[in-house]
């Protein structure tokens, strides 16, 4: 090993990211006894990740080119505040050779590789030659000049159309037969261009159901290079990894070696210093051999190092730092082992049911593995977010990753899924219940995970947590918990029975909304019973679904609801033990009252979040009442049932309108309400129009149901 | 910190265990059932027919449209829902009355049954509205009208048309004491009935189904010769635009119970009484156990302070006077928290008993303590003894007491009230705010076999006045006659029919109901009184 040259000590850090990558950061900064500086834009000058740095700096500006992308001002921050160093996290500039190169020539250290090493490694065209020559096993490479492939070579399909720049799946067409190779080259071209400015493009064998497993390298400028493993990434969604997982369970000891070997051969090939991870598909021949295809080399600390932590215990952030500094790496590869099995899942604000749509808006409450969950068991949580936090559009949809180690991957899987069922996140959507499906499925437990395995595995996106009388118990903690709210807010007769009449034609009727937009209609009686010392004995009948509606004649309908026999043996503000016909479940409930106002009057509405050992569930209750506005010229029309934007128009002035008919869309909460009309009517004016923000209660289309309405 | 609390803990002595218990309990059980079984009959008098007619108008039954008025999960009242009951009459009269919870506010709240007959009323209809609006003016409660109706049931006009008319005097005097009234219109109110919105404070008409005219089309043809449709003569939208009699449109019967719900919250009632000040802890014996406590055969005596023990809160009672005059309790205690003074009968009353009552009565009103008075009476005592020990005198200062007390008089029937017992302890005649009965209740001038009997020896001493013999049996046959017709107009079902009380109610209930009447009255003021008559010393 070469002796040490030129070591500065990092003292001062300045941390230019944001979110759970940050906080990460700053945690071993602190460790090691740096300070740090960290920078914010105007949107996250309350974050967690501000907080737990020693000191900020605002960037101003709530995009991140207005924000976390200037690089001047992130280098001004430095030298203002004194850093020594600056790490760029993963995203944003980490992988911004032109900053890495300002960072240097400011006269402060640049955590990470080399700016050359980050260029030259940043086109995959250049990163599949370097690789080549380092004696990768690799597919081969096919090169696109000028549109075309040269004279005489051979294309096998199917192939991969890339991108030499950007990644994130943009640029990339998969291609089954020649006649469609031009205008895939073609496209994808374009769609380089357009997105990373530089149009150019490769090709590839396309691997059918291929893993996607990566390896984590480590190198110092003395030319010290160890892999620490590898990372099995195959559950992705649109190319964005959802789970990650070390060491990878689909590839055989052979294989294993190969990319490891691979792996460190390109780094000292290049002489990769500081963190970085090179990428493979794993997929297997017409005869079942493994087939190999070198993807790229990240230049950074990628998003699921913790998995790779967890099985070597060692801290990435802190080899960064040290070899940053000008310290030789502190292990040689006889130090790494790998132990056990991690896991790690990313929780993301996003609907998988809904095409994986974004969901911004506030996080109510934000706590991971709460329920049943056992300190002697941790599991490691990075996050950027805490109760309150503002999930806004302008960045990445990570709200938090959720890490667990255990001798073996079922255990980790278990244990990951158990911990994901006592979470709560409120106030957005996110794709916990899509995580718990996956955890437990049989494919995903048996290894069966290529890339593809959500394309294959729909279901489990379409996931809305728990089941059966689990489910009925998280609905009925959000039922008594109103009731026992609103039972004590009766200043009048609190004393009586709840709900008490001495001639009763019904119970307490209620709709529930799921997140989804599904009702779930409830009746309850209440039947609560003095026992001894003065308590109650609280218990109810309940019926769950929908209650007997007039048919065209004005008859009931048949009753096809079950009696449930319900008790509470124990009743807290925060939760209760719900027993349903014999079978007990503890669930902690949260009532927020959303807008000033009453829920039943229409004005306000009530959530309520209700979670137990089987999962979590946010639910709304229906107000009793809509908004009207009779008064209005035109008379009646439906309103608003939620603040939103208008997605979708159906109807213009002077068209005539059945009963149910849909008259408007509604995005409202990351879901579609559709607008219905009630009654046959002529459409007066349609108030809003497509892109409008419309607010609950706004009168959307006004009908007029006409003199023989009825 | 340890709560000062009133009396002390009764010891009950009933043992729920014996065959005496059960067999009393299952007695009861039987009486219960039988009202129960006229209960779920109300809701749908009007016959499945129109109910069902009702329902394709998109429109909600009466107790669907109170479900979605009153607050989620709070308790409703309903008063004299068997009103009617073996007259010819409708059982519950096409209406439903009661005190329910709106917007955090006691109201007083009456709808009609448009599935009876259009909603139209009958004589005891208006008796039964006639009670409402006492019980909301005596005690303070805001008033709502779900109203739809044809106006009189005209076949039966000539019982109802003069008094009828006093329901629309009721309701501005309410609006004179400062008592608001507010009418939803869901269909008709027609004639008579279109006054209910005019003399209401604030009126909600549904669009394209309220409507309010004193005359509907085929009248106003008859007298006028104009053709003319509904919605001109009398439609929501003319009455919200042109006339002004309605105050809000509404799109729909949900709309018009949420623009209902506006308007209470805008009153900012608050009510005038002290409200409970006691501690509310349930009693130490089970309350479910009232239903075997008293006598379904009101011939045999049990003890009212087991009544008592199951009633009042935390089993306490501070008993007044405990020596003397003992066949009627009286003292001290709490139901939820609101203080109640409480006299019970243990048997018929005597001279100590009158005047140890008259002076409880007294004692209440300087203290401004609503009085029950739990009935188990068979009369005063009568006899010579009786009589020349001034039991006429000492009756009188009990109902001078009572006619002249100011403070609310709540009736809680648990067996007989027969003859003066009745008077002496404030029955109906006497005004009491709520008069609430059990199933076992019989109340007649005197028990059916006592009248029979004296009959019986008036027409033997008839007889022998004028030397004839006596038909035995046709005298046997009279009466047995006579004593199964008292038998019968003595029951409960008879009283809550003719509404001599509020409603028959399960006596497991009775702590609710009582609760209920107690935080009702405490809207108004609680104000004992200063004067009573002459009392004959």
């Amino acid at each position: 090993m070469t002796e040490p040259t030129d070591v500065r000590p990092i003292t001062r850090l300045l941390i230019a990211n944001r979110g759970e990558i940050a906080v990460r950061i700053a945690r071993t900064a602190h460790r090691l006894g740096i300070d740090t500086v960290g920078v914010y834009s105007d949107p996250d000058a309350n974050a967690l990740h501000v907080d737990s740095v020693d000191v900020a700096v605002a960037l101003g500006g709530s995009t991140p080119a207005e924000s976390y992308l200037r690089g001047d001002a992130i280098i001004d921050a430095a030298l203002a505040t004194g850093a020594d160093a600056i790490h760029p996290g993963y995203g944003f500039l980490a992988e911004n050779a032109a900053f890495a190169q300002a960072v240097i020539d400011a006269g402060l250290v640049w955590v990470g590789p080399t700016p050359e090493q980050v260029t030259l490694l940043g086109d995959k065209v250049a990163a599949k030659r370097a690789a080549l020559e380092a004696g990768v096993s690799t597919t081969s490479m096919i090169e696109v000049v000028d549109g075309r492939v040269a004279d005489g070579v051979e294309v096998t399909y199917p192939a991969l159309v890339k991108a030499a720049a950007g990644g994130g799946g943009r640029g990339m067409r998969v291609v089954r037969s020649a006649d469609e190779l031009d205008d895939a080259v073609a496209g994808a071209s374009r769609e380089a261009l357009a997105a990373f400015g530089d149009g150019s493009v490769f090709i590839e064998p396309y691997l059918e159901r291929g893993r996607h497993v990566e390896v984590q390298i480590f190198g110092d400028r003395y030319g010290n290079v160890v892999h620490l493993g590898e990372r099995e990434c195959s559950i992705q969604r649109r190319n964005q990894k959802v789970i990650e997982e070390s060491p990878s369970a689909g590839i055989s000891p052979e294989v294993r070696n190969e990319l490891c070997a691979g792996a460190v051969a390109l780094a000292r090939h290049v002489g990769y210093q500081g963190a970085g991870t090179v990428e493979f598909m794993v997929g297997a021949d017409d005869l079942g051999e493994p087939t190999i295809t070198f993807l790229e080399v990240n230049t950074r600390l990628q998003v699921e190092h913790p998995v790779t932590e967890a099985v070597t215990g060692l801290d990435l952030v802190e080899l960064q730092l040290r070899v940053a500094a000008g310290e030789p790496l502190p292990i040689t590869q006889d130090d790494v082992s790998i132990d056990g099995h991690a896991i790690e899942v990313r929780i993301v604000a996003e609907d998988p049911a809904a095409g994986w749509m974004p969901s911004t808006g506030r996080i109510g409450r934000f706590t991971i593995g709460q329920h049943g969950s056992d300190p002697s068991c941790p599991v490691r949580v990075d996050t950027g977010v805490r109760d309150g936090a503002e999930i806004s559009s302008d960045y990445d949809s990570l709200v938090a990753k959720v890490i667990v180690h255990a001798p073996t991957r079922a255990e980790a899987a278990r244990r990951l899924a158990r911990t994901l069922r006592g979470s709560q996140i409120t106030g957005i959507r996110t794709n916990i219940d899509s995580l718990v499906a996956i955890l437990g499925e049989a494919d995903y437990l048996a290894a069966d995970t290529p890339t593809a395995y959500l394309d294959e595995h729909p279901d489990v996106l379409t996931s809305t947590g728990p089941t059966g009388d689990d489910r009925v118990a998280l609905l009925l903690g959000a039922v008594f918990a109103l009731e026992a709210e609103r039972r004590s807010g009766d200043r009048a007769t609190g004393f009586a029975p709840s709900g008490w009449r001495n001639l009763r034609t019904q119970g307490q009727r209620q709709v529930w909304v799921e997140p989804d937009g599904t009702g779930v209609p409830v009746e309850y009686v209440m039947n609560p019973q003095p026992v001894a010392d003065g308590a109650t004995l609280w218990q109810a009948s309940v019926l769950v679904g929908p209650w007997p509606e007039p048919d065209d004649s004005g008859a009931l309908g048949p009753d096809e609801r079950v009696e449930r026999h319900v008790r509470m043996l124990d009743r807290e503000p925060q939760g209760a033990a719900i027993e349903i016909d014999g079978r007990r479940h503890r669930v902690a409930t949260e009532v927020v009252h959303h807008a000033i106002g009453r829920d039943d009057d229409g004005v306000g509405a009530v959530t309520v979040h209700v979670s137990s050992a089987a999962g979590f569930l946010s639910l709304l209750l229906t107000p009793r009442f809509a908004l009207h506005d009779a008064q209005a010229d035109g008379g009646g029309g439906p309103v608003c049932p939620l603040p939103g934007t208008v997605i979708a128009v159906h109807v213009a002035a002077g068209d005539s309108v059945t009963d149910g008919q849909v008259l408007m869309v509604v995005e409202a909460m990351k879901m579609e309400h559709k607008i219905l009309a009630v009654g046959d009517a002529v459409v007066a004016e349609v108030r809003f129009q497509v892109g409008d923000r419309v607010d609950q209660g706004d009168l959307l289309v006004a009908l007029d149901h006409g003199e023989e309405a009825s | 910190m340890i709560a000062v609390t009133i009396g002390t803990v009764i010891r009950s002595r009933l043992d729920t265990r014996s065959p005496e218990y059960h067999e009393n309990l299952a007695a009861m059980q039987a009486l219960w059932d039988g009202v129960a079984t006229e209960l779920a009959s109300v809701p749908t008098i009007g016959g499945q027919r129109y109910v069902d007619r009702h329902r394709t108008r998109g429109k909600m039954l009466v107790r669907e449209r109170i479900e979605a008025l009153v607050d989620p999960d709070t308790p409703f009242l309903e008063l004299s829902p068997l009103a009617g009951w073996g007259t010819q009459d409708p059982v519950g009269v096409g209406s439903c009355t009661g005190i329910g919870i709106v917007e955090g506010v006691e109201c007083a709240i009456s709808g009609s049954d448009m599935t009876y007959r259009g909603g139209s009323g009958n004589p005891t209809t208006w008796k039964k509205g006639s009670r409402f609006h006492e019980i909301a003016r005596e005690n303070r409660l805001p008033v709502i009208v779900l109203n739809e109706s044809a106006g009189a049931d005209l076949p039966r006009q000539a019982d109802l048309f003069i008094q009828g008319g006093a329901s629309f005097k009721d309701l501005t005097q309410l609006s004179k004491l400062g008592i608001p009234s507010i009418t939803m219109a869901f269909g008709p109110n027609t004639a008579g009935g279109a006054y209910t919105p005019g003399m209401s404070d604030y009126t909600v008409f549904v669009k394209d189904r309220g409507t309010a005219y004193l005359g509907g089309p085929p009248l106003v043809k008859m007298a006028i010769d104009e053709i003319v449709d509904e919605e001109t003569l009398g439609g929501a939208e003319m009455h919200s635009r042109t006339s002004g009699l309605s105050d809000y449109l509404a799109v729909d019967e949900m709309d018009a119970i949420r623009i209902t719900r506006g308007i209470v919250r805008h009153l900012r009632w608050s009510k005038l009484g002290p409200g409970a000040t006691e501690p509310d802890d349930p009693p130490l014996y089970d309350p479910a156990e009232l239903l075997g406590c008293a006598s379904a055969d009101v011939r045999i005596p049990f003890d009212i302070r087991e009544v008592l023990a199951r009633l009042l809160d935390g089993s306490r009672f501070e008993e007044f006077k405990p020596l003397y005059g003992d066949k009627l309790v009286c003292g001290w205690g709490s139901i939820h928290g609101f203080p109640v003074g409480i006299l019970g009968n243990n048997g018929i009353l005597f001279s100590e008993e009158a005047s140890k009552g008259a002076q409880f009565i007294q004692l209440c009103n300087k203290r401004d303590i609503p009085l029950a008075f739990l009935h188990n009476i068979t009369g005063f005592m009568v006899g010579s003894k009786a009589e020349q020990g001034g039991i006429i005198r000492n009756g009188a200062k009990l109902i001078n007491a009572v006619s002249n007390s100011t403070v609310p008089h709540f009736n809680l029937m648990v067996g007989a009230s027969y003859g003066a017992g009745n008077y002496g302890m404030a029955g109906k005649a006497y005004n009491p705010r709520v008069i609430f009965t059990w199933p076992n209740h019989r109340v007649a001038v005197m028990g059916p076999k006592q009248l029979a009997g004296v009959m019986e020896i008036v027409a033997r001493n008839a007889a022998a006045g004028r030397g004839m013999e006596v038909d035995e049996e046709a005298l046997a046959a009279q009466t047995a006659g006579l004593e199964a017709q008292i038998e019968h107009e003595s029951t409960a079902l008879y009283s809550t029919g003719r509404l001599w009380d509020d409603g028959i109610i399960h006596p497991a209930d009775s702590r609710t109901v009582m609760g209920m009447a107690l935080s009702a009255v405490h809207s108004n003021v609680v104000r004992g009184a200063t004067e009573y008559g002459v009392w004959r010393h």
